[in-house]
């Protein structure tokens, strides 16, 4: 088993360049595995959670949109109510070194005390390979793998797709109704929704 | 030299309003720093109530910075818009232009990089009082560059004037070219399929409907991978597309299929049978796949037509003439060695220019194919005079200096006449090309320019490459007859080759502007074979008279472009040939039309384009029947004919005027009566019905 991150790393590389973003990740199915660096330079591997819902952010400091979820403190409160819970929240930042959003571990810190993030850990993807993996497309998207490693939601955080903090207020957060329901037992609802925002950044 | 009207429209647009004072319009929020700035036009300022009016958000992306379709694509946020209307005002679905495409790093944006409009009816019901309609929309867009995205948003206003009477001011020219930049209702319903991550769309489309770069844009959001390529293939009348699924929970979809730049068909699709048949073409996003190959391969058919060209009776004389004479020159192998490069030069030159003037002409929009030239009659009077004059050059009516197709090639001049030989076979050999070239030309289509031209180039080598043998494998050379006194009979009876290609020429010239403008020609062709044996008269007895002969020749071909019929004869002419068939018509236009029915005329108008299947079948089925034609003979019915093939406003807005987004429209005017608007679907029946039914009432009032 010890030698299957380096295969799974090998395989996502594999898929990236066959075919830059058809490889997104299917509803109902085992979540790609991956293992990045988060910004204190620990390694951080999305099966060592299994028995946990997982919650991953795609994350871009210079996006309008991301901004919209973080000046309104919407997306801090997910974070916590989610861990709260006991799920396990982990950020991602695909923006490529030289492109809007990019940050190097210290510059990602800084922010995170600064804004206050309350996610698990940042994880720091500037190559964009697990980006590219899970079909991101856009900041904030959004996904949701359940204990046994299940993709059970991927989409926006919520069903306003505005950059007006206002609209926060009276919208449907996707993320919050779908761990409500998987700690009920039942189907997740929303299993999928357009997300919006700015595109990742990627490096090509 | 690529020249798009829209472009110019659109600049002209600006243009007008800069310098006029804004009417009415203005940013209430008084934003300057807006990446993408909106600016909201009406067509007219003035209104009256039960009518309609279009408004357009002209928007007017900074440079770097672009605006989105109503569905983005991967990521990216369509246009809002919440209208503040008075009562009795209603807003109609926003229309957007025809996007493009914009893939980043694997993710597919819809876009718009230059200035667009999006055109919204507001109808006005028939309640509201005349005097001030404040009119005002808080709209919201995304506006990104390729590294950033900038939510933005305004208040926009308008204030109308409700009229009484029919408005006064002449409506807002800006929007013919708003409306040219729309997609047009295809009039006919596609199909799609979703099975294994595929996603499949067939769309009724004529085949000869010719497509540069298709892209479908569908609207509704998570069915296409929009990052995936398209292939498309063409069986018939359908255009076929496969691209990856994202998704299999609609079961009706819509969208735009875009053919040309800012060219694009609205259609929507219902579930069902989609197989993957017919020709494969090349789409967008596989542009580098296959084309290496493909050059080869279309170069190795430019090839093989050039050198098939050779025995074309067009070239034939000219080249075999030539040959027997490089033989003759045998001895010298330098002198036969540059003469043959020279002539191949020739060949090379004007192939690859001819080839350029038809790429330019298609970058700038116009529908043209391989021997262009001879669809314009003045090129083809030019090329008879000269066929001729070859002719009676073979004939030996006279002998050229410098074009020497004959003895005289042992002089010193003989590189340049062997170029001038070259540059004249290549561009006598054009109307030739046509079968066998089609394959090799329609690959020039997909490749870039630069490789297109390659293929033109490799055209002209073809058609050069016998000479080159000639020259360069003594062998070959050694084995041609020697020249003698049978040459002489030889290069006469080549004249009849010659002869039988200017016939060819004369009938295609009678076809493009009729037999009257024909007989002119012909006279002035006369001419020039009468200065052309005068000339030679002159070089029996030993006398130059060749500047003179020069310059009547001259005298005679300009005559005769200048006699030739103008444009307008020319296309009246082309539609009565296209309409000799069944049932003549007269080009569509309003004027024509209150003409007609002032004098109390039956009409009978109907709008079709060579895109649009449901017209064409309806022209074959109804339409253009003897038993059609007959009846509405009968009844002295004039038939107006519009053509929306391409953008034509004065149609756009006739149609609109009939709540028709696009063709087919089908209409009837009974003399002195409203009109009807006939079914979409026509028969025999539904048209001779209406004449009869004309015929008896106008029977029954006299009898009264």
């Amino acid at each position: 088993m010890r030698n299957l991150p380096p295969f799974a790393l090998a395989a996502v590389a594999a898929i990236t360049l066959a075919s830059p973003l058809s490889a997104a990740q299917k509803i109902g199915a085992l979540a790609q595995d991956f293992k990045l660096t988060d910004v204190n330079g620990k390694t951080v591997q999305l099966s060592q959670f299994r028995g946990k819902t997982v919650v991953l952010e795609w994350h871009n400091p210079g996006c309008p949109f991301v901004s919209k979820h973080y000046s309104s403190g919407n997306m801090q409160a997910t974070q916590k109510a989610a861990r709260d819970q006991g799920a396990i929240w982990l950020t991602i930042n695909s923006g490529a070194k030289g492109k809007q959003g990019h940050m190097t571990g210290s510059e990602a810190k800084a922010l995170i005390a600064r804004q206050n993030i309350q996610s698990t850990n940042y994880l720091l993807d500037a190559r964009g390979l697990v980006g590219k993996a899970y079909g991101a497309r856009a900041t904030p998207h959004m996904y949701i793998i359940d204990g046994s490693g299940i993709l059970v939601y991927q989409g926006a955080i919520d069903d306003r797709p505005t950059a007006d903090t206002a609209d926060i207020k009276d919208a449907r957060n996707h993320v919050l109704a779908a761990l409500k329901e998987i700690r009920s037992g039942d189907k997740v609802s929303v299993a999928q929704s357009r997300p919006y925002g700015c595109s990742v950044k990627y490096a090509s | 030299m690529t020249f798009d009207f829209r472009i110019v429209t659109i600049m002209l647009a600006f243009i007008a309003f800069a310098v006029a004072p804004a009417v009415g319009a203005q940013n209430r929020l008084g934003n300057t720093e807006l990446n993408v700035p909106a600016t909201l036009l009406a067509e007219s300022q003035q209104v009256k109530a039960g009518q309609s009016v279009t408004l357009a958000f002209l928007m007017e992306p900074k440079p770097t910075w672009h605006g989105y379709w109503e569905n983005p694509g991967d990521a990216g946020i369509g246009m809002s818009f919440d209208w503040k209307l008075p009562d009795g005002v209603t807003a109609g679905e926003p229309k957007f232009p025809v996007p493009d495409t914009l893939l980043i790093s694997g993710i597919m944006n819809y876009v718009y990089k230059g200035d667009y409009a999006i055109l919204v009816n507001l109808t006005l019901s028939d309640s509201v009082r005349p005097g001030p309609l404040p009119i005002s929309v808080k709209s919201e867009w995304l506006s990104c560059t390729d590294e950033i995205c900038v939510p933005e948003q305004d208040e926009l206003s308008i204030t109308l004037q409700v009229v009484a009477g029919d408005p006064a001011a002449a409506p807002d020219k800006r929007f013919d070219g708003f409306r040219a930049a729309l997609p047009r209702p295809l009039g006919s319903e596609a199909t799609f399929a979703v099975s294994d991550d595929k996603f499949r769309l067939s769309v009724p489309l004529p085949a000869n409907v010719a497509i540069d770069k298709p892209y479908f844009f569908i609207k509704e959001d998570g069915m296409v991978d929009y990052g995936a390529a398209q292939t498309f293939s063409r069986d018939g009348d359908r255009l076929i597309l496969e691209t990856g699924a994202r998704g299999d929970s609609l079961d009706r979809i819509s969208g735009i299929l875009k053919i040309a730049d800012h060219t694009g068909f609205l259609f929507t699709a219902t579930k069902g049978e989609v197989a993957m048949t017919g020709l494969p073409l090349a789409g967008e996003g596989t542009k580098t796949e296959g084309n290496a190959s493909l050059l080869l391969l279309a170069l190795g058919g430019a090839l093989l037509g050039g050198l098939l060209l050779n025995l074309m009776p067009c070239v034939f004389p000219i080249l075999s003439l030539k040959a027997i004479s490089l033989a003759k020159a045998g001895g010298d192998q330098a002198e036969v060695r540059r003469d043959a490069l020279a002539y191949t030069a020739g060949v090379v030159l004007v192939a690859t220019a001819l080839g350029a003037v038809l790429l330019g002409l298609r970058a700038s929009g116009a529908a043209v194919g391989w021997a262009f030239q001879l669809q314009d009659p003045r090129i083809i009077f030019v090329l008879l005079a000269l066929v001729i004059a070859i002719g009676l050059n073979l004939a030996g009516l006279f002998e050229l200096p410098n074009l020497n197709f004959g003895n005289k090639l042992t002089r010193k001049d003989g590189a340049a006449g062997s170029f001038w030989t070259g540059a004249l076979a290549a561009f006598v050999a054009t109307p030739c090309t046509g079968p066998f070239m089609a394959a090799a030309l329609g690959a020039t289509i997909v490749l870039p320019p630069i490789a297109a031209l390659v293929i033109f180039a490799g055209l002209g080598v073809g058609l050069a490459l016998p000479f080159l043998l000639i020259a360069f494998v003594p062998a070959i050379r050694s084995r041609l007859p020697k020249p003698g006194p049978w040459l002489d009979n030889f290069r006469k009876a080549m004249a009849i080759p010659m002869f039988l290609t200017a016939i060819g020429l004369i009938w295609l010239l009678g076809r493009q502007i009729g037999t009257d403008a024909l007989g002119l020609s012909l006279v002035f062709l006369l001419t020039v074979a009468l200065i052309l044996w005068w000339f030679g008269g002159g070089q029996m007895k030993g006398q130059s008279r060749g500047a003179l002969t020069g310059a009547a020749m001259l005298a005679a071909i300009i005559g005769g472009i200048v006699a030739l019929p103008g444009e307008e004869a020319m296309s009246s002419q082309k539609l009565a040939n296209t309409s000799t068939a069944t049932l003549p018509s007269e080009p569509f236009s309003e004027a024509r039309l209150s003409e007609l029915r002032a004098s109390g005329e039956p009409v009978f108008a109907y709008f079709t384009a060579d895109w649009c299947i449901t017209c064409k079948a309806n022209e074959a089925a109804a339409i253009q029947r003897n038993e059609t034609a007959e009846v509405f003979k009968a009844a002295k019915v004039t038939v107006l004919m519009g053509d929306w093939t391409r953008p034509d406003p004065n149609i756009s807005r006739f149609l609109e005027k009939h709540g028709r987004a696009g063709v087919p429209l089908y209409l009837y005017y009974a003399p002195g009566e409203e009109p009807v608007v006939l079914p979409q679907i026509l028969t025999v029946a539904t048209l001779t019905d209406l004449v009869n039914g004309s015929v008896q009432s106008a029977l029954a009032d006299r009898s009264l």
